[in-house]
């Protein structure tokens, strides 16, 4: 069973089409959710907490209908919000149990369970202060806990790194890391650090002004990047060579140099290999003078799919290099 | 700070219904008034009106010569043509009622408008409830704070009352003077409740809720006289909502002073009833309209 199906799902805010014809199917295991501001992140949680109904389309999030049972679905989702979620006067320990509380867990339960959770974070010597007494990092780890008190299957964690200094941002990645190899829960990961989502996910969206530009594996997006290279030769008659490049189905994503002297990020066809390159190049009398294989980054990947989606007007065909396949499990 | 991950345990129990969590809500909300302790100095002036009412009712049934004369001032007998000033039980309630809008006034930003100032209300909305069980909490949780200091005590009265006179007689004679102190209550709870979580809803922070709480009890009675004097129309009365709940109370009570009397009594209770359906519709769209995932 997928962890999230979505099926064409939009939702406007009165003029504002917040997701356009949202189509998802991710497995269990960690997922970022990535995307400028604007982009349909915030109205896709919402969706996934069963918080709003899609004007249109259906879909699933642990089996359970997202337009009908919205409190089930949050019986077994944790969520980590990105505002302070401070109450005033309260105690770390008393957070945590009115979390559990409100989760629905008998209260006694809730708050051995918030003692348990409150110690795994690594905040067990602090569970008796205040929440305003609290550091920024502390608050963070707080509402992990509190997130994660009824035990749920999947987390959404929104913005967990938020605010904090590199070394705290380092001890929360490596928290909610240990979390996942410990404990094997799903999360999805909604963050602009697109950093975060390379260290910590196996899966990736990339929302762009309310439609999917990209969903698959990590690993699926990394092997697609490996046909991608830098090409650099020497030709006294460079058209011929460009020409006969295209013809075999090399798509150039940049090019610059002179008449005879270039230089080029070039990605092969699926199929193709490099040899053929070097022997288009001596049957049109060129000279190869680099190849490099180049590996995109997850925030090179972005800004180039997200930049293809928006020269893409609204209505016409989306580049065929930014949509992917439904992702592996 | 390293993670325990030896700590981790799953959770296998079974989740109750979310109208459970209400009560956590309202827990929550009495820990955090109680813990204020400048709230404490209000509180305490309805401590101290307990006691002086205690210590009357003492005076009345154990001293017999206090008895006449405090009767006189005070009367905490359920009689059916009694004059509705001197009933010792409903002048409790009317002025702890003062001291509970004072509170309130003051409660009302740490209770509501916290969770939207603060950004809690995420916290509690992406748990499994939905804005019906919030709302319900927190007119439950503004309700036991009014119930605890006008209810409660009353009761504690009227049970001291029986007690002392060493019989079940006045229990068994005066049982709609309970009846009636639970009706004017669930009267003062309900509006009270109400109308505060909506104001602080929308207004939030402290000193605007403290002014709109007190001008709304206040100064519309001031108006309302003058519209009153000025017209001589006394249906202007009922702009005073202090005293619409005075009137439903006395309703409760059983006491008018006369026809006229009894009529307003229905006007208020008609009266605050609108009130209350306007507040729970606006408070309901204010729920919704904050957003939860940001």
């Amino acid at each position: 069973m997928p962890l999230i199906r979505l099926d064409k799902i939009s939702r406007s805010y009165g003029r504002v089409q917040a997701l356009n014809d949202v189509s998802l199917t991710l497995e269990p295991g960690t997922i970022g959710l990535v995307g400028n501001n604007g982009a349909g992140k915030s109205t896709l949680l919402k969706i996934l907490l069963g918080l709003l109904r899609p004007d249109r389309g259906s879909g699933e999030i642990l089996g359970y209908d997202i337009r009908r049972s919205g409190n089930e679905i949050r019986g077994r989702v944790g969520y980590m919000a990105e505002a302070a979620a401070v109450v005033p006067t309260l105690r770390g320990v008393e957070l945590v149990t009115l979390s559990g509380d409100l989760y629905g867990m008998p209260h006694r339960q809730a708050q051995r369970r918030a003692h348990e959770v409150l110690n795994y974070v690594g905040l067990g010597e602090l569970r008796y202060r205040r929440l305003e007494e609290y550091s920024t990092g502390n608050v963070q780890r707080l509402k992990l806990a509190a997130a994660l008190v009824h035990d749920p299957d999947l987390l959404l964690l929104d913005e967990p790194t938020n605010g904090l200094d590199p070394r705290g941002r380092r001890a929360m990645l490596k928290l909610i890391q240990d979390l996942i190899a410990e404990t094997g829960k799903s999360v999805v990961l909604c963050t602009h650090l697109l950093g975060d989502v390379e260290r910590l996910c196996s899966q990736v969206v990339v929302l762009h002004q309310g439609t999917v530009l990209l969903a698959g594996s990590m690993a699926d997006l990394r092997r697609r990047t490996s046909h991608h290279y830098e090409l650099g030769w020497q030709s006294d008659a460079p058209q011929r060579f460009e020409r006969a490049l295209a013809d075999l189905g090399v798509q150039f994503l940049s090019r610059r140099g002179s008449e005879s002297t270039a230089h080029a990020v070039v990605q092969l066809p699926q199929d193709g290999s490099t040899l053929k390159l070097f022997q288009l190049a001596g049957e049109c009398g060129a000279v190869i003078t680099m190849l490099k294989p180049q590996e995109e980054n997850l925030q090179q990947l972005f800004f180039r799919v997200t930049q293809a989606g928006t020269d893409a007007a609204p209505g016409t065909e989306r580049p065929a290099d930014v949509t992917m396949p439904g992702p592996r499990s | 700070m390293k993670l325990d991950t030896a700590n981790y345990h799953g959770w296998q129990g079974r989740l109750r219904s979310p109208w459970f969590s209400t009560l956590a809500i309202v827990k929550v909300a009495l820990l955090q008034v109680f813990r204020r302790k400048s709230y404490w100095v209000v509180i305490g002036l309805g401590l101290l009106q307990f006691v002086v009412f205690f210590a009357i009712i003492y005076a009345v049934t154990q001293l017999g010569a206090f008895k006449s004369r405090v009767l006189e001032r005070l009367d905490f007998v359920a009689e059916p043509n009694g004059d509705v000033e001197n009933n010792g039980y409903l002048m409790f309630m009317e002025r702890q009622s003062l001291v509970v809008m004072m509170l309130l006034a003051f409660a009302g930003s740490l209770l509501v408008g916290a969770d939207f100032r603060l950004k809690s209300l995420p916290f509690y909305l992406s748990r499994r409830i939905d804005r019906r069980h919030y709302i319900v909490g927190k007119l439950l949780a503004v309700s036991a704070i009014v119930a605890l200091l006008t209810v409660a005590p009353a009761v504690v009265l009227f049970v001291e009352y029986g007690a002392f006179t060493s019989s079940f007689e006045y229990w068994l004679n005066n049982w709609r003077l309970l009846v009636s102190i639970l009706g004017y209550g669930l009267v003062l709870c309900t509006v009270l409740s109400i109308t505060l979580v909506t104001l602080s809803a929308y207004l939030q922070r402290t000193a605007p809720i403290a002014i709109t709480w007190s001008s709304l009890f206040f100064m519309l009675a001031i108006i309302a006289r003058q519209m009153r004097d000025v017209t001589g129309n006394v249906n202007w009365l009922l702009l005073d909502p202090w005293r619409d709940m005075r009137y439903v109370g006395r309703y409760c009570f059983g006491y008018f002073a006369g026809v006229e009397d009894e009529q307003l009594g229905l006007k208020a209770l008609a009266l605050l009833s609108v009130v209350c359906v306007v507040c729970l519709v606006a408070l309901a769209y204010r729920v919704r309209a904050v957003d939860v995932v940001e």
